[in-house]
């Protein structure tokens, strides 16, 4: 296989940043929607109802994770390009500080303390590249660290609305409550523990992908069982006196 | 940090000078004053400026009869890259690895593992007889230094920011 230009990693690098998005909004898709389900089963029992009840919890869902996403990205962006601004301000003001901390971080990372010294001399040639090399070697900062508002908002609620889908289908095509419920919780095992592993496991290269799906399957589940713990344990605090 | 009166530590240290990797002693130094000059680290973009500094201003001050050693905690053969660097020095640059000099004029930075930004003079019974030192953002005045010199060696009560030439202040007079 061909190894990828520079330029296509660093696009795959950038896109791979959105995964968190698409991860957070499935696996809130899935829960949130097998819980909605499971308790409306319960509650209500007519199958037609429980879809109607789900896909409106499911867009409301998607609406609202889409816009936390979209809000969100666009906060932190926003905040950390004001603190940036202020940092290259202040390095205008002071190079020598930026041109001390980079010389020191190259020194760290192995190169000789003359070597790393010409590279920062170098660099100090041109105002931009140093303070770009200093955001990236000092602070952290890549073109990554800025999300883009509008894709992470549109990616978590597509994600959210994908998810939700796992185990409100069978409700669909099924055709009793009982059937869609059981079809709709393996579903929703079997989704969870594929992103585990898909993602985790094959995409990370990890060893045991298996290990990362059943990971992945049993923190989701395990923090959908705590939460209901936790409501059954306060439920008799909303009782009538 | 030894103030002016006190006797000056004796070191004898590696140095890097025109080249070659040596050593310097205090007691080897038979100039009639010494400017020790301490600062943090070869290879900064804070310090290069005083030490070019004194390399320039080295034949006025060989003038008054005194030589100009700086010290850091870097090892010999950085300081002769460092020198190499800034295109040659006329004096030598010791090295202070574990900063045992720096600590005995009391100027080791004990954080940052490095010595302070500080200058002193030395007179010909190598007692100090200035002693100052800097944050390590603000670079030492090799002209004031020199001005500095040129006042101790006057031997004569100088008034404020004297310079050669002008007046001194008798010592029977109040000033």
């Amino acid at each position: 296989m061909p190894t990828p230009k520079p330029e296509e990693k660093r696009r795959l690098f950038e896109r791979l940043a959105s995964l968190r998005e698409i991860v957070f909004g499935i696996q809130d898709g899935v829960l949130t929607t097998a819980g909605v389900l499971a308790g409306l089963s319960g509650a209500v029992g007519q199958r037609q109802q429980v879809i109607l009840a789900a896909l409106a919890s499911t867009a409301a869902g998607a609406l609202s994770m889409g816009a936390g996403a979209y809000l969100g990205t666009r906060a932190e962006t926003e905040v950390i390009r004001t603190e940036l601004r202020r940092t290259r301000e202040e390095a205008r003001a002071e190079p020598y500080i930026i041109q001390e901390s980079l010389l020191h971080e190259l020194n760290q990372e192995g190169l000789d303390r003359d070597a790393a010294y010409r590279v920062v001399k170098l660099l100090s040639s041109s105002p931009e590249a140093l303070h770009a090399t200093a955001e990236e070697k000092i602070y952290g900062l890549s073109n990554a660290s800025f999300g883009n508002p509008l894709a992470d908002g549109l990616l978590m609620g597509v994600a959210f609305l994908v998810g939700a889908l796992v185990p409100l289908l069978p409700f669909v095509f099924l055709s009793t409550v009982r059937n869609g419920l059981i079809a709709g919780i393996a579903t929703t095992a079997i989704v969870l523990f594929a992103v585990g592993y898909v993602v985790e496991g094959r995409l990370a290269e990890r060893r045991y992908p298996t290990l990362s799906g059943l990971r992945f399957l049993t923190i989701a589940v395990g923090a959908a069982v705590i939460g209901y713990l936790v409501g059954k344990a306060i439920s008799p605090l909303g009782a009538a006196p | 940090m030894l103030k002016p009166g006190d006797v000056a530590p004796s070191f004898d240290l590696p140095c890097a000078f025109d080249g070659q990797i040596s050593h310097l002693a205090l007691a080897g130094l038979r100039s009639e004053m010494v400017v020790l000059f301490f600062y943090p680290r070869d290879f900064s973009f804070i310090c290069p400026t005083e030490v070019v500094g004194f390399h320039k201003a080295q034949p006025a001050f060989k003038a008054e009869h005194t030589s100009i050693v700086g010290v850091s905690v870097d090892d010999p053969e950085t300081h002769r890259k460092w020198a190499a660097e800034l295109g040659g020095l006329s004096y030598p640059l010791l090295s202070d690895a574990e900063g045992r000099v720096a600590k005995l004029y009391g100027v080791y930075d004990d954080v940052e593992k490095v010595a302070m930004r500080a200058t002193f003079m030395l007179d010909n019974k190598r007692r100090i007889a200035y002693a100052v030192a800097s944050a390590i953002n603000v670079g030492r005045s090799v002209s004031e230094t020199l001005r500095v010199v040129r006042a101790i060696r006057s031997g004569r009560l100088c008034p404020a920011d004297w310079q050669p030439g002008q007046p001194t202040i008798d010592t029977d007079q109040k000033y």
